[in-house]
């Protein structure tokens, strides 16, 4: 196994997870992932990691948020007021 | 108006930008919850989202005049409320903080919508509390432009073509900034943390 940190190839794949999980990295530049990913624990847990991050992000955007009643009436009010000054 | 159907959103524009206020109701109503929804995950506080969207409203019905089209309503809107909280932001970095954003036990402020903490929680709920705690404690950590990235594409789930048009910047500078602000993420909550090891 390799020691992290210490290959360009650590460096590089550190960098271009969020790429890799967005699916825009080319086929070389994902394939160079992919093959230092099976020697590196760090960057194949980062890889995880990052996949896990998008989806937890996601599932919080799901919720329904509402908003507080009543926002277009108190806007209304300051749009008459601003204009009546 | 639609023959016996509800009216476009073009003919509500159109109403609008002839001065009735009715019309740009129904159409800014179409988008309040999802207006509010981003301008509460900018902010991370209920009370200035409210402002914000307040605000927001305001200039949409003073700029709906100068609207031509060339982009949705939707995305002309959003633009407008992202200015504002990107201000809104920056004035904030300015003052010292009272209330940290995300602060776990604050009610309503939050980056993500969290629900206030139940007693004697069990193992694996308070484990995703303390993620969604650390998440939105990172978020309010990020520059503006970098929470906004994250907050459009990865929670809003807009496209990236979407969110570079709202955020007034090319897709290649928007993605750029999206994996920068998904690296500093990241970095602050661990994967550990990400991937549930204890």
């Amino acid at each position: 196994m390799r020691v992290p940190g210490h290959s360009a190839d650590h460096q590089w794949s550190q960098q271009h997870l969020s790429h890799y999980a967005e699916g825009d990295l080319p086929a070389r530049a994902r394939w160079r992932l992919d093959r230092h990913a099976l020697d590196c624990v760090d960057c194949e847990r980062g890889l995880r990691a990052m996949r896990a991050l998008r989806r937890v992000l996601a599932a919080d955007g799901s919720r329904e948020v509402r908003a507080p009643r009543g926002i277009l009436d108190r806007a209304r009010a300051a749009a008459a007021d601003r204009q009546s000054r | 108006m639609t023959p016996g159907g509800p009216e476009t959103e073009a003919e509500l524009i159109a109403r609008a930008q002839a001065g009735d206020m009715d019309a740009f109701a129904d159409l800014v109503m179409a988008h309040a919850d999802r207006l509010f929804a981003v301008l509460l995950r900018m902010t991370g506080s209920r009370d200035e989202a409210g402002d914000l969207a307040q605000e927001v409203l305001l200039r949409a019905w003073r700029g709906i005049g100068g609207f031509r089209g060339g982009s949705s309503f939707f995305t002309w809107l959003y633009r407008i409320a992202m200015n504002e909280a990107t201000r809104s932001r920056q004035r904030a970095a300015r003052r010292p903080p009272s209330v940290p954003i995300g602060e776990p036990g604050a009610p309503g402020n939050s980056a993500l919508d969290v629900p206030a903490p139940a007693r004697d929680e069990p193992g694996p709920q308070a484990e995703q509390r303390e993620l969604r705690d650390a998440l939105a404690r990172a978020l309010a950590s990020l520059p503006p432009s970098y929470r906004a990235a994250i907050v459009l594409r990865d929670i809003e789930g807009l496209s990236t073509r979407e969110a570079a048009e709202i955020t007034g910047v090319s897709e290649a500078a928007f993605k750029s900034r999206l994996h920068q602000a998904r690296l500093k993420v990241r970095a602050a909550v661990g994967d550990a943390a990400l991937l549930g090891i204890t």
